[in-house]
């Protein structure tokens, strides 16, 4: 055990193992320590019953930045995206339901039945958020510009940032204060009538937050659903193949040819600090690990109060990192079943169901499934995401059998009786999921052969997400950019030199982007630290 | 067929401070105001046979010390103080403390019960007073003229900055600035303070006139201003302000016509403001007209369809002013105590989650049945507003919508009375029984007896796309895309509450 | 998936070519035939018959319906009679266009506005307190186009109309066997031609009797690719390919004014305030920057090329619709315009384009470079600008 790396890196989810990967292919020596038996973190493929395999959390794949695509060259390692084509919302009272599509004038179609005004509109609305999305590119592919410097060098950035809305005119900026301000409903309010066609598109901009739809600050997110067509691709989610692990494993396989020594089940139990300097790894086993630099891939919680420890920072430092908001509001509800759940009645075929299916009959609907969860509970009828990517690709389950992943919130991670208790609602909560969905799809309790319960308890206990937040921090506008995770450090580095960051938790945030380990990664390099 | 210089549209504190200071320019102003006494909302009113009000609202802490000088209102007998009102915050449990002006005082007061949120409280107001000078800086001053066809977000954040450092604040206070401007008014107290009432009472003036909740973002920056501008106090209420600002305005040469109500804003071949029609048909004309009624109501009532460019229709018609703001008015045949104090003003909210969940409500278009409240009971101080030994106390009942499902209709409103009754016998037991009169206003009543679009009580919410900018990019200086056109009320920079600052402002930029 | 028009069991029936194409969210026809030409020349020598339903219709009612539409459209619609249609452009306030189509008065407050995009949202935001309906009729009224020489003559067999007096831009009602439908003789081959107007329900009634009505007159089905050769020789715009609508536009230079578009013509300026009439007055007076002219490629320059190479001179068959750089008569690589759509004209034996040039190239007989692709390398040709109107027949405005 004397090898001295150039780089360890904790925690084996997707963005460690692009920080990993970009490190290597520069010639560094590099290790990847994952705590579990499996690498990618919440970007993982698990067979959880006997022939079928589950994205257990992360589901979709959407912004994965298409540059680290090209120069990591990932589909060579095994990168394999399936787009989703239907977007398909079932109705209590209809039975047709709201499918959006590819095809506008087909959307179009569907959206007036709801209200001709919405479905003309919708066009108008696309175009709009697709030209302010430009920002929130220039954002995603940059470190954050540092406000408070007064380094020209970041005054800057901040400057370059600011031009893409050279060309917005003044209303499209007046709208662009609105977008980063409202909340997701209120701003749809400003564009759309129909609550039906608003339900999931306001729900877009809570995902993964503890905030309801009329919660300010939420319509931003939605700028997000437009990103996709500045990277030049048409339809920017979908499912990978073989599950998101597949993400994980093809960022792995690239790291991996480059050099890099990747081990699963090495438990960190901190980082080791000498004077103030990072200088290896101390595993659970007291085993020492000596390396140059220091990379977490773990929430800034985790870095700074387990990793780094608590006596080795400033009282501001710590004060800081602690108001950092984590607080995890969703959880997963896995289905194994025996054949395909029908969701409308009317609907023929199994296209309107290949892509995602949200139960959010309206905005109202979410925004008191929010209500419930500000006061302690988990949402009885709670808005619902659900994928059955084994329609799509049909390795993940036994034939004629499926897969069906459920995204749920709310599920807060701090209830009422306290988040130990979680273990003991497990059940109740997966009930709470079958039993709303049984509305749509009456024989589901007949279909249902396994149930996975995955809890914000669980993403904290197993997969180490601190309160179960899936974005490793909540992306609220005090949490973002020079915010994130605190200010003054987020540009990857810590208060411990030599040790580093490239999780969710850093700058731009969580969702399967790879930015925050690429990013990191140039920024290491850059810095030629090693 | 008189000519006017300016016409200003309704007699409030906002539309006759604009005419007086115009008017003491030398210029021929006349203010038409639709009801039969002058004011609007700060106009004090009879409610009940021998009991009054001093005002729809009643907090006049944001009154202008500027505007003061300027009309010389205390020579026209204003009392004004440039201390703020005592408040007392209630909570259920039978405590309360009185926040003061006098910060000593009430770090001691606070230590009764919690020595902790002692502390906080007194660091609370050293940050308050460190930001204040920024915050009424912009406050105080027409909004910053930016070349909106150049700008650029980028420049916008390196401009603030600038700004902010100049005023001397340090990095780290800016850095906090920052981080707390989009934060929750919840999340905000609650990293200072421990005691729930207290943290509730200090919230409530975040959320008034506001479609949010305490855990509803960016609530915080409504706290800070409203922290940073309330300084005053004026004797006798918002009535009294009224009385100065009408006797200044007479000696200024203002023309002042109650009791018309304009139809229409009239405009020549040129698109160019010519004067007002009033309803009963007869046109006035000048060649400036100054509403200070709310935007929305200015734009889109006082025009025809299509004699404005679309692009103004479409943002005036996105302003965003739900209503959430109802009035009690209780004629009382004693002295009132609340929770045995004997009190001017006084707060409940208890808890942000009782906060929060009187809000809830009001995004289905429902009713709470649980009200927090803002007392006013003017005849501590005033004791000819009711007849002798009795009390008369004025409720503002937040978080009331104005688009309730089931419609403001006599027994809706019944039924809020009941629920603010019931509130208020927690804090002063038997206190049912002494109502000898009751007036309710619900949010349709605003409408209709004020004209405040959707019941609005600021002509428009304070959230942070409406203020500075306020109501809309294009009209934000006063000045609107109609030509002659200018806005001087609640809707514009900085904003709502009985300030006088729009109106003021807005007078300096007509004259230009 | 697109969907089929009212008329599609006979459209597909007729369809050798299985050559369909999205139009508007339903599936249109972009041929018939593998050799089209007859589609083409059935428009310009006897009659084409279009399937013209996936236009967007609305009908627009009520007491304010007149002033309602002035105030929309550039053109004063108060001054159209009873009967009488136009073709107009509408804008928005910065005077930029929006969409193009025709209106037709068919009743005192009863208006049809046809539409190249979904307008519903775009006039209703207009109407707030004033007495104006607005019905969305694409989904429940179709309509075909029957154009060419012979149009008349099978019209006049099929149905009571007099059409022998009905002027180009006029609309009348007619009955056939059963059925009332609605005729304007409007169009968009710049020939002698109809649109018909139909409920659904009697969609089938009507193809069938224009249909057997046709047989003694050589009457063809026609698709979009024959249209659009006949469109081009007719200088008639399309909006999406000649110029782009401003509510689509992501920058200011994509959006276009009527008077680049060489619809000044449909422009009322001096009247009761409309959508647009600011900004267009100032432009009236400051003058445009952009025009939109008729390019004539020079044949010889072309020919030469193809025999430098060893080659027979070569174009497309049919029109094609994107863009191609304009360059300056002496400084060759000074770009000062391109072409956004052009054909070779079967008729006129000429290679065509339409074109957005600047204003100061725009006076026709002005001479420009044109690019060509020969053999996978760029060349220029020199080429003409002119009037967009390259074709224009008298019968197309002839009475009987």
């Amino acid at each position: 055990m004397s090898k001295k790396y150039d780089a360890i890196i904790i925690g084996g989810g997707h963005n460690g193992l692009i920080n990993a990967a970009y490190l290597a292919k520069a010639g560094k020596s590099v290790l990847v320590l994952e705590k579990r038996h499996v690498l990618g973190g919440a970007a993982v493929s698990e067979e959880v019953f006997p022939g079928f395999t589950f994205s257990v959390c992360s589901y979709v794949v959407s912004l994965f930045r298409p540059h680290i695509i090209r120069e990591l060259n990932l589909v060579k390692h095994g990168y394999d995206i399936i787009p989703m084509d239907a977007s398909f919302q079932p109705l209590p009272d209809d039975d047709f339901g709201l499918c959006k599509w590819g095809d506008a004038s087909l959307t179009r179609r569907e959206i007036a039945r709801f209200s001709k005004k919405d479905s003309e509109v919708y066009g108008e609305f696309s175009k709009v958020m697709t030209h302010m999305a430009k920002l929130a590119k220039e954002v995603i592919d940059h470190p954050a510009p540092d406000v408070a410097s007064i380094n020209p060098k970041e005054l800057s950035s901040l400057l370059r940032m600011g031009k893409v809305f050279k060309n917005l005119g003044p209303e499209l900026l007046q709208m662009n204060t609105k977008l980063l301000t409202m909340s997701s409903a209120d701003f749809l309010d400003l564009w759309f009538e129909s609550e039906v066609l608003k339900g999931p598109m306001a729900v877009s901009g809570i995902i993964g937050t503890f905030l309801g739809v009329r919660s300010p600050g939420t319509a931003y997110v939605l700028l997000h659903h437009y990103m996709g067509e500045l990277d030049g691709a048409f339809r920017s989610w979908g499912f990978s193949k073989g599950g998101t692990g597949g993400v994980s494993m093809a960022c792995a396989n690239a790291a991996r040819s480059y050099g890099a020594e990747i081990r699963t089940n090495v438990n960190v139990s901190h980082v080791k600090i000498v004077n103030g300097k990072a200088t290896g790894v101390i595993l659970a086993n007291g085993d020492e690990i000596d390396s140059k630099i220091v990379v977490s891939n773990l929430d800034p919680n985790r870095t700074y109060l387990k990793m780094i420890g608590e006596d080795n920072l400033s009282p501001n430092i710590a004060t800081e990192i602690k108001r950092f908001k984590l607080r995890g509001s969703s959880g997963k509800v896995n289905f194994a079943l025996s054949g395909v759940p029908n969701f409308s009645k009317k609907r023929k075929g199994l296209e309107y169901m290949k892509g995602d299916i949200a139960i959010v009959p309206n905005v109202d609907y979410v925004e008191k499934a929010y209500d419930q969860a500000k006061y302690g509970e988990f949402s009885e009828k709670p808005y619902i995401n659900i994928v059955i990517p084994s329609l799509t690709d049909p390795t993940l389950a036994p034939p004629g059998k499926h897969v069906m992943s459920c995204f749920v919130q709310y599920a807060p991670f701090n209830i009422k009786e306290g988040p130990e208790y979680w273990p003991k609602l497990a059940d109740k909560f997966g009930d709470a999921v079958q039993n709303t969905i049984k509305e749509y799809v009456p024989d589901i309790d007949s279909l249902v052969e396994h149930r996975q319960v995955v809890t914000p308890w669980d993403l904290q206990e197993t997969f180490g997400l601190t309160e179960g937040n899936i974005f490793q921090g909540e992306l609220t506008l005090e949490q973002l950019l020079f915010q994130r995770p605190i200010s003054g450090y987020a540009k990857y580095k810590t208060p411990i030199r030599n040790l580093w960051m490239s999780g969710s938790g850093t700058h731009p945030g969580g969702g399967i982007m790879g930015s925050g380990g690429e990013l990191s990664a140039k920024s290491i390099l850059k810095e030629k630290v090693i | 067929m008189s000519k006017f210089d300016v016409i200003v549209i309704g007699g409030g504190h906002n539309g006759l401070t604009t005419a007086s200071i115009l008017a003491k320019k030398g210029k021929k102003v006349l203010v038409v105001e639709k009801r039969n006494i002058l004011g609007g909302i700060a106009a004090g009113e009879e409610f009940h046979p021998g009991y009054s009000t001093t005002g729809l609202l009643h907090d006049t802490s944001g009154v202008r010390s500027q505007v003061v000088k300027d009309l010389q209102l205390e020579k026209h007998g204003l009392d004004i103080k440039s201390n703020r009102a005592n408040v007392t915050l209630l909570s259920k449990d039978g405590k309360s403390v009185s926040i003061q002006s006098d910060v000593n005082a009430t770090v001691e007061a606070i230590s009764e019960f919690s020595e902790k949120d002692a502390q906080a409280y007194s660091a609370y107001q050293e940050f308050l007073k460190k930001i204040s000078k920024v915050i009424n800086d912009l406050m105080e001053n027409p909004p910053p003229n930016i070349d909106v066809e150049n700008l650029t977000m980028g420049s916008l954040v390196v401009l603030a900055k600038k700004g902010m450092m100049l005023k001397g604040l340090g990095n780290k206070t800016m850095m906090e600035l920052l981080k707390i401007a989009p934060m929750c008014v919840a999340d905000f107290l609650n990293e200072k303070f421990e005691t729930e009432f207290l943290k509730a009472g200090l919230a409530a003036p975040a959320l008034y006139g506001s479609y949010a909740g305490p855990w509803s973002a960016y609530s915080t920056i409504n706290l800070l201003l409203w922290e940073s501008a309330s300084k005053n106090h004026v004797i006798g209420g918002p009535q009294a302000l009224i009385a100065a600002l009408q006797k200044a305005a007479i000696q200024a040469g203002v023309e002042i016509r109650t009791g018309a109500e304009v139809e229409k804003i009239l405009l020549d071949n040129e698109g160019k403001v010519e004067g007002v029609k009033l309803s009963g048909g007869e046109a006035i004309y000048a060649s400036k007209v100054a509403a200070s009624c709310t935007p929305k109501e200015t734009f889109l009532n006082l025009f025809d369809n299509f004699q404005l460019e679309y692009e103004l229709d479409y943002w005036i018609d996105k302003i965003r002013s739900r209503g959430t703001t109802a009035k009690v008015n209780l004629a009382i045949n004693k002295t009132v105590e609340l929770n045995g104090r004997i009190t001017e003003f006084a707060r409940t909210g208890n808890s942000f989650d009782e906060m929060e969940k009187a809000f809830d409500p009001v995004k289905y278009k429902q009713v709470t049945n649980a009200p927090y409240l803002d007392i006013h009971i003017p005849t501590h101080s005033n004791p000819s507003l009711a007849p002798e030994g009795h009390s008369v106390v004025s409720v503002l009942v937040h978080q009331i919508p104005y688009d309730f499902k089931k419609g403001w209709s006599v027994d809706a409103k019944k039924q809020l009375g009941e629920h603010v009754l019931k509130e208020l016998e927690v804090y002063s037991p038997g206190f049912s029984k002494a109502v000898v009169g009751i007036e309710i206003l619900s949010p349709t009543d605003f409408e209709e007896r004020y004209s405040l679009t959707e019941g609005h009580i600021y002509h428009g919410e304070h959230f942070v796309d409406q203020l500075v900018t306020r109501p809309i990019p294009s009209c934000s200086r006063y000045k609107t895309p109609v030509s002659g056109l200018y806005l001087c009320g609640s809707g514009s920079h900085p904003g709502g509450g009985i300030t006088c600052a729009p109106g003021s402002m807005a007078a300096i930029e007509i004259i230009k | 998936m697109p969907i089929q028009t009212p008329f599609y069991p006979r459209t597909s029936a007729l369809n050798k070519n299985l050559d369909w194409k999205e139009w508007a969210g339903y599936f249109a026809a972009n041929s018939y035939n593998v050799v089209n030409d007859f589609e083409y020349f059935a428009f310009r020598h006897s009659a084409g018959l279009v399937d013209i339903t996936p236009l967007f219709k609305y009908k627009v009612s009520g007491k304010d319906s007149m002033m309602f539409l002035s105030r929309l459209m550039v053109k004063d619609i108060s001054k159209l009679k009873l009967n009488q249609a136009t073709y107009c452009c509408w804008c928005d306030d910065r005077g930029m266009v929006i969409d193009d189509g025709t209106v037709m008065r068919f009743g005192d407050n009863d208006y049809f506005v046809t539409a190249a995009d979904p307008s519903y949202s775009w006039f209703s935001r207009f109407i707030k307190k004033l007495d104006v309906q607005i019905e969305d009729i694409t989904d429940t009224y179709c309509g075909l186009a029957l154009q060419g020489p012979k149009s008349r003559d099978i019209l006049k067999r099929m149905c009571d109309a007099n059409l022998d007096k009905l002027k180009f831009f006029w609309t009348t009602s007619a009955k056939a066997d059963g059925f009332d439908f609605k005729i304007s003789r409007t169009g968009y081959t710049g020939d002698l031609g109809y649109e018909l107007w139909v409920k659904n329900e009697n969609a089938l009634k009507l193809f069938d009797a224009v249909w057997s009505a046709g047989q003694d007159f050589n009457i063809r089905m026609a698709g979009i690719a024959a249209l659009d050769i006949v469109r081009i020789e007719a200088g008639l715009i399309m909006n999406g390919v000649d110029y782009h609508s401003s509510l689509h536009a992501l920058i200011p230079e994509q959006m276009s004014s009527p008077y680049e578009l060489g619809l000044g013509w449909t422009v009322n300026l001096d009247r009761d305030p409309f959508m647009g009439q600011k900004a267009l007055k100032l432009e009236k007076k400051n003058g445009s920057k952009w025009a939109t002219v008729g390019i004539d490629i020079n044949w010889p320059d072309l020919e030469a090329l193809y025999k430098n190479l060893g080659l027979p001179p070569h174009v497309d068959s049919g029109a094609w619709r994107h863009s191609v750089p304009i360059y300056h008569k002496q400084h060759k690589s000074k770009q000062i315009g391109y072409a956004t759509c052009g054909t070779w004209s079967p008729l006129l034996k000429k290679n065509l384009a339409i074109a957005t040039i600047e204003m100061e190239y725009a006076t026709p007989g002005t001479e420009v470079n044109f690019e060509v692709m020969v053999e996978h390398h760029r060349k220029l040709v020199s080429a003409i600008v002119c009037k967009p109107q390259f074709f224009n027949p008298d019968r197309k405005r002839s009475i009987l």
